[in-house]
């Protein structure tokens, strides 16, 4: 038996052998590009006729040079859209899925796919590895929902559409001045993405178990020393335990961290040692020890529910008032911000810049931020994302809708949400971050 | 000659001498009848494997880079990381295959006998056969988390207090919520297999062992096993395979680090920076060989043994 | 033993409840929203089972349309390379998926495979053929070729011939081959996740995602679904499994 194997390894190696050549041929053959479906112009629905041209004076993105927003439309109609997306919570995929798609089928007859993620990182690891497989304009993710480090890695590798989010006719809608919309995690967006919701970092309790939560930072790590095992966070690179250590490293750099747009090594080695410090002087007294973390935040969630747990962090204030509805967290449950403040930001849609069908995006994206899009997510009974238009721009009849939504038992109020909103960590840091984690925190 | 024959040792009544095709027509044939299925092995798997080889050591020609270099073996084999991870996955393998086995061969030689049950007993054995591991991945959480089902019952027993009392069977560094969930699945594919070989093998040696005055552990130690031997072997290397390249199970149940070594693999390839692909490609070369290794080692071993 | 069906029990559990914390041993709360959301139109669950079915058939045809020459071939001829043959088939049953998968995906990419059912269904080919080729070979092992000739000099045409003398007798082959070949598809992630680039959503997917999310209703519903069929199809071809049957031989190979 072992002779006629060692002849069949021969064989084997001649063919591994004769591979170079299959990629050669290969890599010669021709990258056909197919060639754009191009719709056929239907008549003009209401939806469309009201968004006719682009808002005034902006100059129409790449490619549509000399065209309107009805040309983008016309385009669009019958395109199929991949939006890639975090996929891990039914009540987002549900409105996707539903209210959108829906609304995106009878109005503009575009066909809503949506492709669920465990992680963003993995559209940006797609379009990358496409494009380094030299797929330039049939690339198969038209979205992603997406903001901070994945804006930043497809930016810097110039493989982002637009500037488009300014041409979008429902871009007025946006207060483009505010910092926490123009620059992602402190980059600048310059309209390669366009904005749909924002975001909040909120940390909830069940109110039964512990009525008086510690509201400042030096409180929660005493409560962690006198409560062993009741604490953990989910381990970066999860998006939410990033930015819950996030705020631990501020703490520990003090008050005002002197975090630049452009990441700066050298106070990155002096201030983050204080931070790592800090994190494993806690890891003792953490959820089994600290020896492993939650993988992610649906199982930090888990353990919330459970009680295994008695605190659980979250990017969306009302999500905590959504999981109560869903049977998942217990009634009691509460949410607070630290006194000191928390993290705020802006979540985004962006355009690959191979994506195959940029007409049907752009319509989508526009679509995302008209008020009844706006108005349905932010509605707890779907979602309960918070706008990303800026409400007092809308006229009074939707302002006065926005106002009479009914806010979940464990949302906190507007008054509280707005102050001591905390800028992120800008993008350049997180990566650093999140490995100096892994090496200083997990490894160690 | 690999698996198959060992197991089907007593079967094969060759009822007609095979054909030897000698005429060019005959050959064409054979050849017209084999192509199918080796393009898929030919193109598919080993044009795969070997674009896998060549892209571990960075030949790229999309991208123009064309020469070879060892960098990423280099740099993956200087990283604790890694070899953290190949012991987990060498112990994640060994143990489920280890109990697998011998809780197989011990369902085996229960269920050979007739009993009342026996039929019941033996489809459940095959119902677990067909259910992804997916699935039993997910039974395992839920059955072992710390506030899983098993974790109740402990608590309506009064052993425990509260769920961090119960032990941690999953996201565990022993990884025995993995084990259990190869355990489960490998135990009844082996049982199967095992029983079919048993059967195969069927009770006249061991009767005339009887006759001859060899009491029960001795027709079970000298007869039965050396004979069933080759089959239990090649079951339990595709087990030793399968749980050492398997992905879906370590990445749900896994400890964050260090994770299995498929998992570290596949982060590797799904990382931003696709630097990394070249590493991503080494460390699933790494376990490709490593368990090519293994099946000559096996074929050492079945062929020692099938001398003796 | 009742080991083995312990883990479905809190599937079950799990799919119909609304509230159920440590440490109440059934739900204190019932509901049918995993249920009611796993049949809604726009969940992704019946289109993933759709794609699911779609692609095991279509990878269980084609490898018993390639298997059962291959087989036939391995089976009743001996020839020279024979063995270099044999390992060449059995090699994708032990070299795990991970490594062809990765280093076959920028080629796919290439060729526009990539996301495309027909790419997933290529890749399930790999995984899938050797078992079918392997049950296949055994079945012409123990097959008479000389019915066939007889059959010809009966006047019978080709057709008539595969009709009603080798189509009858390699069946149990078929059989076992294709619930196999349906099994091993329908369970596979990994290839489906790499190659079908998160477009071409599976059921084993979508479970993963839910999984991921925590929420056990929806992966314990979801966990049931998923091992329907491949139970149905168990049952349907159980008689072949069990007793002395040929097949049993092909399946004990494994």
């Amino acid at each position: 038996m072992g002779k006629r194997l060692n002849i069949n390894l021969g064989w084997l190696v001649v063919f591994i052998g004769l591979l170079p050549f299959l990629v050669q041929c290969a890599s010669t053959g021709s990258g056909a590009v197919q060639t754009q479906a191009k719709a056929e112009p239907a008549a003009d629905s209401p939806a469309a006729a009201v968004e006719e041209a682009g808002p005034p004076g902006v100059e129409p993105p790449p490619g549509y040079e000399g065209k309107t927003w009805a040309d983008v439309i016309a385009e669009a109609r019958g395109q199929t859209i991949n939006w890639y997306m975090w996929g891990g919570q039914d009540n987002i995929n549900n409105w996707i899925n539903g209210f959108v798609a829906d609304t995106l089928k009878a109005q503009y007859d575009i066909t809503l796919n949506q492709v669920p993620l465990v992680d963003t990182v993995e559209a940006v690891n797609k379009v990358l590895g496409e494009v380094e497989a030299g797929v330039e304009t049939d690339g198969a993710v038209d979205m992603i929902w997406i903001n901070g480090e994945n804006f930043h890695t497809l930016r810097q590798a110039d493989l982002l559409y637009g500037p488009f989010a300014q041409f979008l006719p429902n871009s007025p809608n946006v207060n483009w001045d505010d910092p926490s919309v123009n620059t992602d995690l402190g980059l600048p967006v310059d309209f390669y993405e366009s904005p749909w919701g924002k975001a909040r970092m909120v940390i909830a309790y069940d109110s039964a178990k512990l009525p008086e939560p510690p509201t400042t930072i030096d409180g929660l790590i005493e409560w962690i020393k006198a409560n062993p095992g009741k604490f953990t966070y989910p381990a970066p690179p999860d998006f939410t335990g990033t930015a819950f250590i996030t705020h631990l490293c501020y703490h520990a750099a003090g008050d005002d961290p002197p975090f630049t747009v452009e990441f700066d090594k050298q106070v990155f080695d002096e201030t983050f040692p204080a931070c790592w410090d800090m994190l494993n002087d806690i890891e003792p007294y953490l959820w089994r020890e600290g020896q492993t973390y939650p993988e992610s935040h649906a199982r930090q969630q888990d353990l919330f529910a459970n009680g295994e747990v008695f605190f659980d962090m979250a990017f969306n204030p009302a999500e905590a008032s959504s999981l109560v509805a869903a049977g998942r967290f217990p009634e009691t449950t509460r949410t607070f911000v630290f006194d000191s403040g928390t993290v705020a930001n802006t979540h985004y849609v962006a355009i690959p810049a191979n994506a195959a069908h940029k007409a049907a995006a752009m319509v989508l994206a526009n679509f995302l931020l008209s008020p009844d899009a706006q108005y349905s997510k932010a509605d707890v009974a779907n979602w309960g994302d918070f706008p990303a238009v800026e409400v007092a721009r809308l006229s009074p009849d939707w302002q006065a809708k926005f106002s009479a939504l009914p806010r979940g038992v464990a949302t906190l109020s507007n008054d509280i949400l707005d102050k001591n909103r905390l800028p992120e960590l800008p993008a350049t840091w997180r990566l650093p971050m999140e490995k100096g984690w892994e090496e200083n925190v997990l490894k160690r | 000659m690999l698996f198959g024959q060992d197991i089907r040792v007593a079967k094969l009544p060759a009822n007609q001498p095979k054909a030897q095709p000698h005429a060019w027509g005959e050959r064409l044939k054979l050849m017209l009848m084999l192509g199918p299925a080796l393009a898929v092995i030919l193109f598919l798997f080993i044009g795969g494997l070997g674009l896998a080889l060549l892209q571990s050591l960075g030949y790229l020609p999309f991208i123009g880079r064309t020469d070879l270099s060892v960098e990423a073996y280099r740099t993956i084999l200087s990283r604790e990381e890694f070899y953290r991870s190949l012991l987990l996955s060498l112990w994640i393998s060994l143990a489920s295959t280890g109990l697998a086995t011998g809780l197989a061969v011990g369902s085996a030689l229960v269920l050979r006998q007739h009993f009342r049950g026996r039929r019941w007993v033996m489809f459940i054995f095959q119902l677990n056969i067909p259910i992804p591991h997916l699935v039993g991945a997910v039974g395992i959480l839920f059955l072992f988390s710390q506030s899983g089902f098993l974790a109740r019952l402990a608590y309506l027993a009064h052993l425990i207090d509260a769920p961090g009392d119960f032990p941690a069977l999953v996201f565990d560094r022993y990884a025995i919520g993995i084990i259990l969930e190869y355990l489960w699945k490998s135990t009844c594919f082996m049982g199967v297999i095992v029983l079919a070989v048993m059967q195969s093998v069927g009770e006249d040696y061991e009767q005339a062992a009887q006759t001859l005055g060899a009491n029960r552990w001795q027709r079970l130690r000298y007869v039965l096993l050396p004979l069933i031997m080759p089959g239990i072997l090649s079951a339990s290397i595709l087990v030793f395979a399968f749980t050492f390249g398997a992905f879906e199970v370590p990445l749900l149940l896994g400890q964050r680090y260090p994770s299995a070594l498929p998992v570290l693999a596949y982060r590797y390839y799904t990382d931003v920076d696709l630097n990394f692909r070249p590493e991503a490609m080494a460390v699933s070369v790494i376990i490709s060989a490593f368990v090519t290794l293994l099946i000559f080692v096996y074929v050492r071993v079945s062929r020692g043994i099938s001398r003796r | 033993m009742g080991g083995l069906l312990l883990p479905f029990l809190p599937l079950l559990l799990w799919s119909v409840s609304h509230r159920w914390y440590f440490p109440a041993i059934i739900p204190t709360e019932w509901s049918w929203r995993a249920w009611s959301y796993v049949f809604k139109a726009n969940s992704q669950v019946l289109p993933a089972l759709g794609y699911s079915l779609v692609i095991a058939l279509a990878t269980t045809l084609l490898s018993i349309l390639i298997g059962i020459p291959a087989g036939r071939a391995m089976g009743l001829y001996r020839f020279r390379g024979q063995t270099v043959v044999r390992v060449l088939i059995l090699a994708p049953v032990i070299v795990p998926p991970l490594a062809v998968a990765m280093g076959i995906h920028m080629v796919f990419i290439r060729y526009g495979l990539a996301n495309t059912l027909a790419g997933v269904v290529l890749v399930h080919l790999i995984p899938v053929t050797p078992y079918v080729v392997l049950i296949m070979a055994s079945i012409f092992a123990n097959y008479n070729p000389e019915y066939e000739a007889q059959a010809r000099s009966l006047g019978a045409r080709p057709g008539q011939v595969f009709r009603y003398i080798t189509f009858p007798a390699i069946l149990p082959g078929i059989v076992v081959g294709g619930l196999f070949a349906f099994i091993i598809s329908w369970s596979e992630y990994l290839l489906t996740l790499l190659i079908g680039g998160g477009q071409v959503i599976t059921l084993p997917l979508l479970l993963f995602s839910f999984a991921n999310s925590g929420d056990n209703a929806l992966t314990a519903a979801l966990s049931l679904i998923f091992i329907g069929p491949a139970i149905i199809f168990l049952v349907l071809t159980s008689r072949y499994l069990t007793g002395r049957h040929a097949a049993v031989g092909g399946g004990g190979r494994l």
